[in-house]
């Protein structure tokens, strides 16, 4: 696990440097054992600043997220870098990012975080309802809670986040700095879940994603976090041509899910933010997989490992397999 | 235009082929009631001058803005009512045609259903109709050169004619000389007319021709650009020997230490020759070129002393020093006449081939019989792939001439399990011919051909295929099976499927009349070009009766075996009609560019580059931009490249790319018309 007094010298060390700009990372959050985004402007506010199992949140959303506000004339853009810290799950969405030319590879500093998982809140809440604040730390393969003056142990298992029990890639693929021992790889994704959901009739899939949809509210956070939706105006919004109305009903969210999981086909990097964030728990993650597996068995192709790498879907081969094609 | 759309619909009747499934009058009515129509008419050919007129005279006394045609596929069509719209005035662009027949009559039976789709598809194009804008046709200049790849006969045929109607031709061959595989032919069928005697004048005249630059040893490296304005980048390959110097006199190549010891490519491998070589004879140019990988100097830096060659050359050519050169010229219009590779019968292993030395194939049979070929036209069985034998043994027992031939045809061509479904048309007539030349060399051979059947489809062929029947070959239908060796003779095994009889005919040599295949460095050309194939993996043409020569990319031409088997005759004509193609675009100076191009939105494009990748034609770029303070990156379109295919549009994800008469606000109410009702 990351030592977070070295964490600290570092994110001093890179703040102070004079082509850094800002440096996003986590700090404690306001309740129980959440940790939220930290905004590091200056090294005084390095302190605040932490690694724990509970730094669930992707970081990488912010690059994309930060809005450039109109300059007045002769003002000239503040093109520092931004520090980010990424997990290994998180940095896929720099890589991506980065394959999609959303900015420049100089513009940011990567702090690589290799990673042994992160908790599933919810599941933490369960476990120990009520707890107003406390600490995660991870300690070989049990979590450890601190609160109220107490600790816990519990088997990292039992708690992890379910990503995490799928991580292909624990060490992040992109840094700068990486502050820690890099992670081997500890778990795989077997799909079995995708698997039993293909081998179900048209009709029961149907009944499940319609009573899936039917619960969406249209908050749109899952679109909002999601590292690789950032285009400045989505055609999800737009009102010419109306591709999908603003009306809350199975018709129109069917529409707005599927095309989200359409336009994450080759793109999702797999950080499970977007299920993460639904407040009504729409269990998105069973989509993007279904693409994800689809892409990787159809063009041996997996999004977010190499900056190199051509965008899946602007790239085409006479060989590409079609026998999908009707 | 201003003010309401004014519509004027027309639906044909084509004859009976639309108005045979569809009710013509009842979709007259329905369209009549639809929003901003105008009129609806009907005619029987709205394509006919009739019924042209008919559209012109509303446009001018009804002050219609827009005009809907109901009637066939647009890829006919469309440019015949863009015509008519321009006569009234009218920007062509205000033209949607609804396809009634192949997407609705054609492909139904039910008068009701097809009445109402067909009611549907004029709504739709309606709706279109009413959104559509202007469109501006823009012209480009067209540089007044052809670039022509490939110097076998058709691309020779191909630049000499352009060449004569006085525009400037780069030839480009990847090998030392022109000529292609008509240069290693013996006879040709069915006038057993000499190939190299019909050629090398065609040779010598691209090689003197002032309108042509000839590039021998070379190939296209890259190729951008549009019709009218390609840039050509040509590697020149080192020939270690300075062309200039080089007089051809040959004292090189006989010193070679080398010599003697590779396998000659002109001769299939069944001649000799050194690391410096001129492939032919007749060769054009006839200059010597050093094989870099088989030349002892240049491969393993040392040859004996000092390069015999570079001392017998009193030319002073030869310079190891030499590197491949670049050369990059602009051109109007490109022929590719990349030609064929023959079918690798190793890939037939029933017929061991590459086994027995005395089964060859038809193009290394060509050779043997060939006055010029290593065996000085003597049809003998080629020692080849094994150590030369004791030199008493080959004195004691000389060249072994065989007196019983067998040819079987159709190697590699019919033949599903190889993958190749198509007829190479050329094997049943130079076999007649192989069989006839054996005929003349070896009067008591015996000869028999193995066939399917027998296509001799062009002129004068039948009545060679007649000749040659009755000069005593004996041929026999059936696909072999199986050649094995019997003693010191071949044995084929076969089935006589005409008397339904299985039977083992003995032999002493056996040719395989191997057919044509795309050749193996095809890919090469297609990512240069990016050419589309046929199913056959030949190179698509436009249109395969109409467009035959055109590709799917304006101001590029097929000619030759790179689009499919053909004949010399045929190979010719198709280069010359690729020729006249491509001097059509030379002559006329201008080239109309595509006005239904992409256009982006720079406010909500985030510069992915997607469209960069996705555009067939390189027509997208990103550019910086300044966002309100800021540098962003966008793409942009350059629409003289831009072709309209809407693969940028597809592609991107936040609709910021939009294909003009085919922007999503023009689309999606054509779906809402098809789908929601």
């Amino acid at each position: 696990m990351v030592d977070n007094a070295k964490l600290k010298d570092v994110a001093k060390e890179v703040i102070s440097r004079e082509d850094v700009r800002l440096l996003i990372g986590y700090r404690p959050g306001t309740y129980g054992f959440r940790a939220r985004p930290a905004f590091v402007e200056n090294s005084d506010q390095v302190d605040e600043l932490i690694f724990s199992p509970a730094c669930v949140s992707n970081l990488s959303s912010y690059l994309t997220l930060e809005e450039k506000t109109p300059l007045p004339r002769g003002v000239e853009p503040d093109l520092r870098k931004v520090a980010v810290m990424v997990k290994g799950c998180d940095s896929r969405a720099l890589v991506q990012q980065l394959v999609e030319k959303a900015y420049d590879r100089e513009h940011i500093l990567v702090l690589g975080i290799p990673c042994r998982g992160v908790v599933d809140m919810a599941k933490v809440e369960n476990r120990f309802p009520g707890v107003i604040s406390g600490e995660i730390a991870m300690e070989g393969d049990n979590l450890v809670f601190s609160f109220d003056g107490k600790e816990e142990t519990v088997p990292k298992e039992e708690l992890l986040a379910e990503k995490c029990k799928r991580c292909r890639y624990p060490t992040p693929l992109i840094s700068d700095l990486l502050l820690d021992d890099e992670v081997e790889r500890f778990a795989d994704d077997d799909y079995s879940d995708i698997t039993a959901m293909e081998g179900k009739s048209t009709e029961e899939k149907w009944a499940f994603w319609e009573e899936q949809f039917s619960r969406c509210i249209r908050c749109y956070s899952c679109r909002n976090v999601c590292p690789m939706c950032y285009c400045e105006d989505c055609v999800l919004d737009r009102l010419k041509p109306v591709w999908a109305r603003r009306s809350v009903d199975i018709s129109e969210n069917t529409v707005y899910h599927i095309s989200r999981a359409y336009h994450l086909a080759g793109r999702c990097i797999q950080c499970g933010e977007c299920e993460r964030v639904c407040p009504v728990d729409i269990p998105l993650m069973l989509l993007n997989r279904k693409f994800y597996r689809d892409v990787e068995e159809l063009y041996d192709y997996e999004p977010g490992i190499k900056v190199e790498e051509k965008p899946l879907l602007s790239t085409f081969s006479v060989d590409d397999k079609e026998d999908f094609i009707l | 235009m201003n003010g309401r759309p004014k519509i004027g619909v027309y639906i044909c009747h084509c004859g009976i082929n639309i108005a045979h499934t569809v009710d013509v009058d009842e979709v007259v009515k329905f369209a009549s009631t639809l929003p901003d129509v105008i009129v609806a008419r009907d005619y029987r050919y709205m394509c006919s001058d009739p019924g042209q007129a008919l559209i012109v005279e509303d446009i001018n006394n009804m002050g219609l803005n827009r005009v809907v045609v109901a009637s066939c596929s647009p890829r006919m069509h469309e440019p015949t009512f863009r015509k008519t719209l321009i006569t009234a005035g009218l920007n062509p662009y205000f033209l949607e045609m609804a396809n009634i027949r192949e997407q609705c009559s054609w492909v139904h039976e039910d008068k009701i259903a097809g009445t109402e789709k067909a009611k549907r598809l004029v709504e739709s194009a309606v709706v279109k109709v009413r959104r559509l804008e202007p469109l501006e046709v823009k012209e480009v200049d067209v540089e007044p050169s052809a670039l022509i790849i490939g110097a076998g006969i058709a691309g020779i045929q191909a630049a000499l004619d352009i060449a004569d109607a006085g525009f400037k031709v780069y030839l480009v061959e990847k090998t030392p000389s022109v000529g292609g595989h008509m240069a290693q032919l013996d006879k040709t069928f069915p006038t057993l007319d000499c190939s190299a005697c019909i050629l090398t004048p065609k040779m010598v005249d691209v090689a003197n021709h002032p309108n042509i630059e000839l590039l021998t040893y070379s190939q296209v490296e890259d190729i951008s650009g549009y019709v009218g304005n390609f840039e050509v980048k040509v590697r020149k390959k080192s020939r270690f020997v300075d062309v200039d110097k080089c007089t051809g006199c040959g004292a090189c190549a006989e010193v070679c230490r080398q010599a003697g010891r590779i396998p000659n490519e002109f001769d299939e491998g069944l001649g000799m020759r050194g690391a410096i070589y001129i492939p032919f004879p007749q060769a054009v140019p006839a200059k010597y070129t050093i094989d870099k990988e088989n030349c002892l100097f240049l491969s393993r830096g040392k040859c004996g002393e000092s390069p015999k060659c570079q001392e017998a050359c009193e030319a002073g050519a030869i310079n190891f020093e030499l590197q491949d050169e670049i050369v990059e010229f602009k051109v109007g219009t490109i022929i590719v006449a990349t030609g064929f590779d023959i079918f690798d019968a190793r890939k037939k292993p029933e017929y061991a081939y590459g086994v027995y030395d005395n089964v060859v194939n038809a193009l290394e049979f060509e050779r043997l019989v060939s006055a010029s070929g290593p065996t000085g036209g003597n049809v003998v069985i080629p020692q080849r792939g094994k150590k030369k034998k004791k030199k008493e043994d080959e004195e004691e027992l000389g060249p072994v001439i065989p007196k019983n031939i067998t040819f079987i045809q159709c190697v590699g061509s019919r033949d599903k399990s190889v993958g190749n479904e198509y007829c190479s048309r050329v094997c049943c007539m130079y076999t007649a011919k192989q069989a006839h030349l054996v005929k003349d060399k070896i009067p008591d051979a015996e000869i028999t051909i193995f066939y399917m059947d027998v296509r001799a489809f062009g002129k004068g062929y039948e009545e060679f295929y007649d000749r040659v029947r009755r000069e005593g070959i004996r041929y026999i239908r059936g696909n072999p099976s199986e050649i094995f060796k019997r003693g010191d003779k071949l044995v084929v095994k076969a089935e006589d499927t005409l008397t339904a009889t299985p039977l083992e005919h003995e032999t002493d040599m056996v040719v395989l009349s191997v057919g044509l295949e795309p050749r193996s460095d095809r890919r090469e050309i297609i990512d240069i070009l990016k050419l589309s194939s046929s199913p056959d993996l030949f190179y698509l043409e436009a249109h395969p009766k109409l467009r035959p020569v055109d590709t799917a990319t304006d101001g590029i031409f097929l000619a030759g075996c790179c689009q499919g088997p053909k004949d010399i005759p045929d190979a010719v004509g198709q280069a010359k009609g690729a020729a006249s193609a491509a001097m059509i675009l030379l002559a006329s100076g201008k080239v109309k560019v595509e006005a239904q191009t992409s256009v982006v939105d720079e406010a909500t494009c985030r510069g992915c580059g997607f469209c960069v990748e996705v555009c067939p034609y390189s027509a997208i770029e990103l550019v910086e931009i300044n966002r309100a303070g800021w540098p962003v990156m966008v793409a942009r379109v350059n629409e003289a490249l831009c072709k309209g295919c809407g693969a940028c549009s597809a592609a991107c994800l936040s609709g910021s790319i939009q294909q003009r008469s085919f922007r999503d606000t023009q689309i999606l109410p054509q779906i809402e018309v098809l789908g929601v009702k």
